[in-house]
């Protein structure tokens, strides 16, 4: 090959040079458009507390966010969509008890009630990075999929779709649809009568003082009734 | 060994192999971790993320020591003069190693920046920060001061100064994540695309030079037009790491496009390998050398290369990112294209520090294929693995944990696996520290090699 040690010189020079200045003048772009992708005026001294929250306790080498990080525990970019404020807050602060019939566990790190808060805080800003719809578990078009799932096997319901919306899957399970955190739902009707249900699901300890469902201050008595409707029916 | 000062490289070199060992270890704990119920006692005191924090510190550090020990050992050949100054060279290194055992004890309690792969606390970061002067300052003044320039030690240190200064960006606090990511990629992705290749190409360029006898023109040309390769698809295809991380989309065109086009450089390295080979003006002298530049060649080829390509693509990494295929990619890729390079210096460089011209490569062999395969069978577990992961959990939307209780058992394969790296490891690291000189009833071979300079 009649290449000259001239010639290669100049395929590293222009090459390498060609690529920096794309990169760079990208990257200027992105800062700029990043404002509006982030919501960074909603950036809040809670959501930087809470990202140092994330940062301190090392949450990043179990959990991806992003996509990024360790892939021992689900992804955190869609928690607050996934669990909500509630279910963020336990999980946090009580794993050894949410997470006591996984077979995988989450480390009891004491932190305080301020520092769960702004963790909080924090994944619900994280929550509406736009991230061109990603993860696809998260995507809100796979909700479809998995509440079709329970239509195909309960029929069409306003409290089936309550039970996904309310975030009752973050910790049950009914047939192959949602998690084990808590006990699975198929039978629960058998158990309780409607009210009674309706008022677990909104006060737990009051219908069973050993429960370890955290109460549902965000659910309403009517929707409640008609989860409680939807989970009779299931028997 | 020509040089006084070379001696500095093997202590480098010794301390990096014992913190391959202690990685594998904890490599090994962390798998244990995604197949086994752990009580919530020991989870509590440690954690999955510490032992990680430490299994990827202790992969970066012995693959920089590495680098380090390359370079001491490598530039006095090529300024064809004295390292500038031993001691600072001895200085930086107890340094480093207080620094990486600082900071391995502070994750044991929770001191940690809390970044993957950047753990490090801000004030070890100094510490480092002055350790790498130290070491510029060292090589630097080595290389001005003998005048004697090559293409070689050019691309080393201008490797070595783009790492450096890259580290940097992985300092700061950012209150934005999304920005956070940005950066943080500067600093990972530009290390193994960007420095790294820079740094790892000048090391192979100089081995292969040396044991085949190819011309230095010739070695020092295609290193060019390589680098050239890799740096223009690699500081753009960063961009790989943008689709999903909150970035304008554009960037889904740009990582997608540049990184297709990342494995042509290593596809170059190998043909060009394959060339010098056939070519080579020497004769065979120690084999476990060419055994890992071509095993090295290949396997970068198939675990930066081929791995990475077959998820960098935006419409499959959309499934992908952030699953266990992206474990498979990355411990296919650090042992192909890193960990292979450095022990491939090791077994080029550590014989001639000792005074041996030749040794019995039998144990090394054994290493060489145990390593080799073992990782081979776990990159596949993980890539199994992770295709159960992307279809189970992110196509039919099944649970994190339900999604897991699949793969379990394509973990516990990968611990197996692990076992037998750990072997092949093991046997290589004790090869290493007790070279036995070649038995002399053997009809000698090396009699027409030259000395290697």
């Amino acid at each position: 090959m009649s290449l000259t040690k001239r010639t290669a010189w100049w395929i590293f020079l222009v090459g390498t040079l060609g690529s920096l200045i794309l990169f760079l003048a990208l990257t200027i772009d992105t800062h700029r458009q990043v404002r509006v992708l982030t919501n960074a005026d909603r950036l809040t001294d809670e959501v930087v507390a809470g990202k140092r929250v994330w940062e301190k306790y090392n949450c990043n080498d179990c959990h991806t966010i992003l996509g990024f990080g360790g892939y021992y525990a689900p992804d955190m970019t869609k928690s607050y969509k996934r669990l909500g404020d509630v279910g963020i807050r336990e999980r946090v602060a009580k794993p050894e008890v949410v997470f006591s019939r996984s077979w995988r566990k989450m480390p009891q790190q004491h932190l305080s009630k301020k520092e769960i808060e702004d963790l909080v805080v924090f994944m619900k800003w994280v929550n509406d990075i736009d991230t061109h719809d990603w993860p696809p578990q998260d995507s809100a078009k796979m909700p479809e999929s998995s509440i079709r799932k329970l239509i195909a096997m309960v029929g069409i319901s306003p409290g089936a779709a309550l039970f996904k919306e309310r975030g009752c899957l973050a910790c049950h399970r009914i047939g192959e649809v949602g998690t084990d955190v808590g006990p699975a739902m198929d039978k629960v009707g058998a158990k309780y009568n409607k009210e009674t249900l309706a008022e677990y699901i909104i006060h737990p300890k009051k219908v069973n003082p050993q429960s370890k469902m955290p109460e549902q201050p965000d659910v309403k008595p009517l929707e409640a009734e008609r989860i409680a409707e939807f989970l009779m029916g299931l028997k | 060994m020509e040089y006084q000062s070379q001696r500095v490289a093997y202590f480098y070199f010794a301390l990096a192999l014992l913190l391959f060992t202690l990685q594998v270890l904890l490599g090994l704990w962390l798998a244990v971790n995604y197949f086994a119920t752990l009580p919530q006692s020991l989870v509590d005191v440690f954690p999955f993320s510490t032992a990680r924090a430490m299994h990827t510190n202790l992969l970066v550090l012995w693959l920089l020591l590495g680098f380090m020990g390359a370079t001491y050992y490598i530039v006095p050949a090529e300024t064809k003069s004295e390292i500038y100054s031993t001691k600072i060279a001895y200085i930086q290194l107890v340094a480093l190693a207080l620094t990486g055992v600082t900071a391995l004890i502070g994750f044991l309690f929770g001191w940690t920046q809390g970044r993957p792969l950047l753990e490090i606390p801000m004030p070890l970061d100094f510490v480092i920060v002055i350790g790498a002067l130290m070491f510029l300052y060292n090589i630097g003044m080595t290389m001005i001061k003998a005048k004697n320039w090559t293409v070689i030690q050019g691309t080393l240190l201008g490797g070595l100064v783009f790492l450096a200064v890259m580290y940097l960006f992985g300092i700061p606090f950012y209150p934005n994540l999304t920005i956070d990511w940005y950066y943080w990629w500067w600093v990972i992705h530009l290390w193994v695309e960007g420095a790294w290749e820079l740094v790892a190409g000048a090391i192979f360029a100089f081995i292969l030079m040396k044991i085949t006898g190819v011309d230095r023109a010739v070695v020092e040309k295609w290193l060019y037009v390589e680098m050239g390769l890799f740096l223009f698809t690699g500081i753009a295809g960063t961009g790989h790491h943008y689709y999903w991380l909150g970035a304008p989309r554009y960037w889904l065109w740009i990582g997608g496009i540049f990184s297709a086009l990342e494995p042509l450089p290593i596809l170059l390295m190998v043909i060009d390998t394959m060339k010098h080979v056939r070519h080579r003006k020497l004769q065979v002298a120690n084999s476990l050398v060419w055994t890992y530049a071509i095993g090295g060649a290949f396997y970068h080829l198939l675990g930066a290369g081929l791995f990475g390509f077959a998820h960098t693509l935006p419409q499959i990494n959309y499934y992908t990112h952030g699953s266990q295929v992206t474990v498979s990619h990355g411990h296919l890729a650090f042992f192909g294209a890193y960990a292979m390079l450095n022990l491939m210096v090791f077994y080029y460089a550590m014989p001639k520090l000792k005074g041996l011209e030749n040794y019995a490569d039998g144990r090394g062999k054994f290493g060489f294929w145990t390593m080799g395969s073992a990782m081979f069978c776990m990159g596949l577990s993980f890539g199994v693995a992770g295709v159960l992961q992307a279809y189970l959990e992110r196509v039919l939307g099944m649970g994190y944990m339900a999604a897991q209780e699949q793969m379990r058992l394509w973990f516990m394969v990968a611990f197996v696996c692990g076992l037998a790296f750990l072997i092949g490891v093991l046997v290589t690291v004790y090869d290493l520290f007790f070279l036995k000189p070649k038995e002399e009833s053997k009809p000698v071979r090396s009699a027409v090699a030259q000395p290697a300079r």
